[in-house]
């Protein structure tokens, strides 16, 4: 039987009266929903509805919102539609419901999402190192972990040539080519 | 006591012209591979330098004693093989411990080589090794049949177990044992492709996925001595395929033409084919090869 | 007669002749720089031709290739495959991510200089060097093999304490074997 993405939506907001959708162009739907559900929600998609393929899990660190935003992204082979589910965690205590048990391989992303965020999935049976090893700073992926500052603590830097000298200013002092005016915004 | 210096003087002489032309060979070998790749390639001579480097690598690998035995096995067999052999016709110039039986022995001690190695790699503990080693042992139960069998027709068809005899028949009738028994030199040169491990039955060492199999726990002055018993024991073999089939050599010149034709075959069959899996080289030889060395057995007991 | 001073300097220059013009290379394909070595290898450059040539194993190879970009997880493995060499052994660093993190240079994860971590022997930069870069590397080595300058190993086994603690401040926990070479 053929779905189309309105029955899709009216379906899902038959089932769960709290999910809020957004209907994007082409073969895609959003929606919003409480992060209790989201097991619930994938599992009649998947089971009632038909969309067989969980095609990712990615993780949106909102720094302003004090929230980590999870995107589940669900396939269907048959109606060639995918649906984005989206939820919110505390950025505090990041918890969320394990999902593996749906998906095989929905176990590493959840991996990688707690390494690089943080985010803690309950009952998720792996070892702590996935693809940082002996790693001892912050969640790396989050956006108040200095990347630069950690940088520069840690592995020690080249200092440049005492006579490194600007390109373009050399290029335009050795052919008196006239530079264009766009091109000085770009000064290193 | 003379002639005990004689055969003393023979072995060395014939060691150094083997490990002499069996480096050149191999040398060639990666010329004419890289002229057929449309590149330049090496200098033929680039062996004997990569011969010389692996000589003076410091070597500090310690895993056991067999596997420092590994190398020294192979390098004993293709000696004693070598010395078996007669060079050229007649014992001329390099006297030779060879006697009545000797293609019996040589079968047997043929093998002897790879089973040594496949001790010492397998106390290295890498599991390449391991690997590269079951490979190796299938493969030569696939082409042992084959080349046994067409020397077991050798050996009924001229009712002698000495090469120096086979030779002496070749001499006298002016008549190459390849076209006398036509399918034991098949069912062999066949053989000789698996002999001699390059592709497609390059299984046991293949570089890409098992890291060179057996050698890849051993450096230096291991693979230097693996690398020298590799060439001394090209050349013996395909002196023993020139003394059985191409009716020997009167000289060195002639020895060395008829060798270079016969190590072309393999050589040239190897660079225009890829690798064959281990199941599909034992059916390789269990195949066509064994059939040919039935038909030699049969033409020699019945014709 | 064997150990005199003349005949040593004989030995010495067939031996760095010899190891000159025979490097069998370890590829160790870390990042993009993996991509530019079939080039160098097959017809259109050929470097079999300069007697380099591709060995499969560390225990085999005189030459080892970091082509690229190092995290803390590769370094480690980098270390263990180096010390597994056996001398002469030389290390080429490949690409401007060994010399000075390239544009991993803000990286959390990537080491930025190669050489306080392991000697190297030659830079080739470049972002990736083009296979000719990469063949005047390989013929910068050999004249410094001739001139017996090329001691990396060297250079390692005497200031070992150094480079130890460098690589223990990346990689924390150090569990690694200890060989007696």
């Amino acid at each position: 039987m053929e779905k189309t993405k309105l029955s899709i939506i009216s379906q899902i907001k038959n089932h769960f009266n709290d999910a809020r959708e957004k209907n994007y162009p082409y073969n895609r739907v959003d929606f919003s929903v409480r992060k209790e559900i989201v097991p619930q929600v994938l599992l009649y998609l998947k089971d009632v509805m038909g969309f067989k393929h969980l095609s990712h899990i990615s993780c949106v660190d909102w720094l302003e919102d004090n929230e980590f935003e999870l995107v589940f992204i669900v396939w269907s082979p048959a109606d060639k539609i995918k649906v984005f589910v989206h939820t919110r965690l505390d950025r505090e205590h990041p918890v969320m419901d394990n999902l593996d048990m749906i998906w095989r391989h929905a176990h590493t992303y959840e991996r990688e999402m707690r390494e690089m965020f943080g985010i803690q999935f309950t009952g998720l049976d792996a070892p702590e190192e996935f693809l940082l090893e002996d790693w001892q700073g912050p969640p790396p992926m989050r956006r108040d972990f200095d990347t630069e500052t950690y940088a520069a603590e840690t592995y020690w830097e080249r200092p440049g040539r005492e006579d490194a000298q600007d390109v373009r200013e050399t290029i335009e002092k050795r052919t008196g080519e006239v530079l264009p005016d766009f091109a000085k915004n770009y000064k290193r | 006591m003379h002639e005990i210096i004689q055969i003393t003087w023979g072995a060395i002489v014939s060691f150094i012209l083997a490990f002499t032309v069996g480096i050149t060979y191999m040398g060639l070998n990666r010329k004419i591979t890289a002229r057929i790749q449309n590149r330049i390639g090496p200098p033929w001579y680039q062996n004997f330098i990569d011969v010389i480097k692996l000589g003076s690598k410091q070597t500090s690998i310690h895993h056991g004693v067999m596997q420092h035995m590994g190398p020294a096995f192979i390098m004993v067999t293709s000696v004693m093989s070598l010395l078996i052999i007669p060079i050229l016709n007649q014992n001329r110039f390099f006297p030779n411990l060879n006697f009545h039986g000797d293609l019996v022995f040589l079968l047997y001690i043929m093998v002897f080589g790879p089973l040594g190695m496949a001790l010492g790699a397998g106390q290295t503990g890498n599991p390449n090794s391991a690997i590269g080693v079951t490979r190796g042992l299938s493969q030569m139960a696939g082409f042992e049949i084959p080349w046994v069998m067409a020397l077991v027709a050798l050996m009924i068809q001229y009712k002698t177990t000495s090469i120096v005899d086979l030779m002496n028949i070749q001499v006298e009738t002016g008549k190459w044992l390849m076209f006398s028994s036509p399918f034991a030199f098949l069912a062999a040169l066949l053989a000789m492709l698996g002999m001699f491990r390059y592709a497609p039955f390059d299984i046991v060492g293949a570089p890409q996925e098992l890291a060179s199999g057996p050698m890849s726990e051993n450096g230096g002055k291991y693979l230097f001595v693996m690398m020298s018993a590799g060439s001394v024991f090209a050349f013996a073999k395909l002196t023993l395929y020139v003394d059985l089939f191409m009716g020997g050599a009167n000289n060195l010149i002639i020895l060395v033409v008829k060798t270079f034709s016969l190590y072309l075959f393999p050589m040239l069959y190897g660079i225009v084919s890829p690798r064959y899996r281990t199941e599909q080289s034992v059916r390789y030889f269990w195949g066509w090869p064994s059939l040919f060395g039935l038909l030699a057995i049969l033409h020699a007991m019945f014709f | 007669m064997i150990n005199d001073k003349n005949s040593q300097k004989i030995v010495d220059i067939i031996r760095n002749y010899a190891r000159k013009h025979s490097l069998w290379i370890l590829a160790y394909g870390t990042g993009c720089g993996a991509i530019e070595i079939p080039p160098t290898m097959t017809s259109r450059y050929d470097a079999e031709r300069l007697g380099v040539r591709g060995a499969a194993t560390p225990r085999q190879a005189d030459v080892l290739l970091i082509t690229g970009y190092l995290t803390t997880k590769t370094l480690k493995r980098v270390i263990r495959v180096y010390e597994q060499m056996q001398d002469p052994k030389y290390v080429i660093g490949f690409g401007s991510c060994t010399i000075n993190g390239g544009m991993y240079w803000d990286s959390y994860n990537t080491i930025k200089a190669l050489d306080r971590y392991l000697p190297v022997d030659v830079y080739i930069n470049g972002c990736m060097p083009r296979p000719e870069s990469v063949l005047a590397g390989f013929a910068k080595l050999q004249e410094l093999i001739q001139a017996g300058k090329a001691d990396g190993a060297k250079k390692y086994k005497e200031n070992l304490e150094w480079y130890r603690e460098n690589q223990k401040k990346v990689i924390p926990t150090w569990r690694m074997p200890e060989y007696n070479w």
